[in-house]
């Protein structure tokens, strides 16, 4: 009798409990590899590697060989599957935007809603992929640098999960424009410290928190943000926030039986657009598009985050790449609606896979975010990040010359939520306005 | 014979620490900068490292960086750097090191500014961001050489032994140590951690030590004659001269030159 006893709260015939238990199987995240990958010094073709000082190089050769080691361990792959799924809430959607399409006439659009990760954005998953890296060196406190807050958010939220302290520099003028996310980063335990040199935006917080490392090197981790910075930082973001593509895959062709025609995602650093991208890149029949910000429009200098119009090859922060700069290599003034894209640099692979040919870029100007972010929220129901934005500003343009049977899938990097300041403010809502008059005089 | 090499033999001659001072060319304005300069090479200094300012110059600490910000608003850019230090160069007669973020030589043209460096009598370069292992694709510290310029290579307390002989396998002149876990101008006590690594350092090569990063007081320089070859001292400039201009600035070598001969 003891072995066909039978409850109601048994698992199915793969061990499922619930939304627990079953067999794992590994889904190859972290031994995938492509034609474009860099070699073992990171260098992708002419860009990358590690340019480091010294104080730092002996902590990245701590961080790439930790996760090497993680790599091969099957346990490391399904300890992030179960936090991104137990945790993060992925797997997101894939939504199709049937009204978006209608309208436009052209190709379907499919919506990878990313914003409906804990903290709203693809953030989260490579800082829980890094937090579990940082456990395993032994670290107790994480640095972060964030620009629109969306990544400094997740850091935070890791660092309370994990157990870890948490530093998060961010520059004056992005807590201006981010204050909500600022605000949230307090409450998640984590110390925000403003940045006052330089362009007091994103570059600068990478520059405070590359300092507070040197400094605190022997028990901090520096939970870089995007595929930017030193080796191995441009790939281990990429190996973790490749699910994103990974799910993409799964769920179109569970949909449409077959691979989508376009991929279209923003890119600042490069962090969600190689997410989506890095499955695909030796999928030839896809066609790979990265959104910039083109701000005020590229022949405005100083106001637009377009590198690859303008931007040249140089060395900074760490890394070489292609990066907006004067003839004598310092950094230019960027300007975009959006706090996470107005970074002079891009992730080096990316500057490689547009070198090579195989990821497009173009540019969405500030307006057109606008107009893109409003369409999409009245005939979609989402409420997207002015980052995503872009990515659905430039579908807008090629939707309607496709024809019926493409597809496009754009990326929904994040949640619009922490705009609410810079969108009531752009669209001159008077009710809000109004409103927070009302609230100064508290 | 390089001029660094002939300045280390004169200080072992006079069994004194040699004396590295910094300053960031063109801050505060171009015409201050060259006073600032004039007035550290005439109180008989042994080494002047000018730095390139930069817009994002990650191993710097406040000071520095906020020199750098001063000196690019107003103007200041490599050849404006290039140019103050051919119109000193008469009057310089001590080993010129020139300090910058790669990227400011990589846009300029490593050749170019190597050709114009030799031009102007530079000894050496220090390039915190251009570690040895870029060295195959990057041909920095080849250039250097064909230029008669020595790459100076900087350590730090997290070096292990095998990155020790990595970043000194072709360390010329002498070795810049930083002297603590922190950037530019953040303090350090000169104590037993600082010795243990010296130690660690010269076991690896034989070439003088530099010791650099939050030197700041006569007392510091004075413990350093036991351990290093040279001193380092660039933020204290900084604020010293912020606090009372020249003649602050003045003493204040003074006082540092006093520590040397401790």
């Amino acid at each position: 009798m003891i072995f066909n006893f039978k409850t109601l709260y048994d698992g199915d015939t793969c061990g499922h409990f619930g939304q627990y238990g079953g067999r794992f199987a590994p889904k190859g995240i972290f031994s995938f590899q492509t034609s474009y990958d860099g070699d073992r010094n990171g260098h992708f073709g002419q860009y990358g590697g590690r340019f480091a000082p010294e104080m730092l190089i002996p902590a990245l050769e701590e961080l790439e060989n930790v996760y090497i080691r993680a790599k091969k361990d099957r346990e490391f792959e399904r300890e992030f599957m179960s936090y991104l799924t137990g945790f993060a809430g992925r797997p997101t959607p894939l939504t199709f935007a049937a009204n978006l399409t209608r309208r436009l006439g052209g190709a379907k659009i499919y919506l990878k809603n990313e914003g409906l990760n804990l903290s709203g954005a693809h953030k989260i998953t490579h800082c829980i992929g890094q937090a579990m890296l940082a456990k395993r060196m032994g670290k107790k406190r994480l640095i972060a640098e964030t620009g629109a807050g969306q990544h400094g958010k997740a850091v935070a939220t890791v660092a309370a999960k994990f157990g870890f302290e948490c530093t998060v520099y961010m520059g004056e003028r992005d807590i201006e424009r981010q204050r909500p996310n600022v605000f949230w980063m307090q409450r998640l335990g984590a110390k925000v410290k403003p940045v006052s040199f330089g362009t007091k935006t994103l570059k600068d917080a990478t520059n405070a928190a590359l300092k507070d490392w040197i400094t605190n090197v022997h028990d901090s981790h520096y939970l870089l943000g995007s595929t930017v910075g030193p080796h191995p930082f441009p790939s281990i973001n990429r190996d973790f926030q490749s699910v994103v593509g990974m799910e993409v895959e799964e769920q179109v062709k569970k949909i449409e039986g077959k691979l989508p025609n376009y991929l279209i995602a923003c890119v600042g650093g490069g962090s969600n657009s190689m997410g989506l991208f890095y499955r695909f890149l030796d999928k030839k029949s896809v066609r790979l598009v990265g959104v910039e910000a083109g701000g005020r429009g590229v022949s405005k200098k100083g106001g637009h985050a377009v590198r690859f119009s303008g931007g040249k090859k140089g060395v900074v922060e760490g890394y070489k790449s292609v990066f907006l700069q004067d003839r004598y290599g310092n950094l230019s003034p960027t300007h975009s609606v959006s706090a996470g894209l107005d970074y002079p640099g891009i992730g080096p692979q990316l500057a490689h896979l547009k070198n090579e040919g195989r990821v497009q870029f173009t540019y969405a100007t500030d307006r057109e975010v606008l107009a893109a972010f409003s369409l999409l929220a009245k005939t979609e129901g989402i409420i997207c990040a002015l980052e995503s934005a872009h990515a659905v500003a430039f579908a807008l343009k090629l939707a309607p010359t496709l024809s019926k049977n493409k597809i496009i899938v754009v990326n929904l990097s994040g949640a619009g939520d922490k705009d609410i300041f810079i969108i009531a403010e752009a669209l001159k809502d008077k009710e809000w306005i109004e409103f927070l008059k009302g609230k100064s005089h508290l | 014979m390089n001029l660094i090499d002939l300045q280390i033999k004169k200080i072992k001659r006079n069994k004194q620490l040699g004396l590295m001072v910094h300053a960031v060319v063109g801050y505060p304005t171009q015409e201050k900068s060259e006073m600032l300069i004039r007035s550290l090479i005439n109180r008989k200094v042994d080494f002047l490292e000018l730095q390139i300012p930069f817009s994002d110059p990650i191993a710097d600490g406040p000071t520095i960086v906020r020199a750098s910000e001063k000196a690019l608003k107003r103007g200041t850019n490599t050849d404006s750097v290039l140019e103050l230090i051919g119109k000193l160069r008469g009057d310089i007669h001590i080993p010129v090191i020139i300090m910058a973020y790669y990227n400011s030589i990589l846009s300029y043209g490593l050749v170019k500014f190597c050709r114009k460096a030799k031009k102007l009598n530079i000894s050496g370069l220090i390039v915190p961001d251009m570690p040895p292992e870029e060295e195959d694709r990057e041909r920095f510290i080849q250039t250097s050489f064909e230029y008669g310029l020595y790459p100076i290579r900087v350590v730090s307390p997290s070096s292990s032994k095998k990155r020790l002989e990595i970043n000194t396998r072709y360390a010329k002149g002498f070795i810049y140590s930083v002297s603590h876990f922190g950037v530019t101008g953040s303090g350090v006590k000169i104590g037993n951690d600082l010795v243990g690594y010296i130690n660690e350092v010269k076991k690896t090569v034989r070439l003088p030590i530099a010791v650099g990063f939050g030197i700041e007081k006569k007392e510091q320089v004075e413990k350093l004659n036991d351990i290093a070859d040279i001193a380092v001292v660039g933020s204290a400039i900084i604020r010293n001269y912020e606090k009372g201009g020249l003649n602050r600035l003045k003493l204040f070598i003074k006082e540092l030159k006093e520590g040397t001969i401790y």
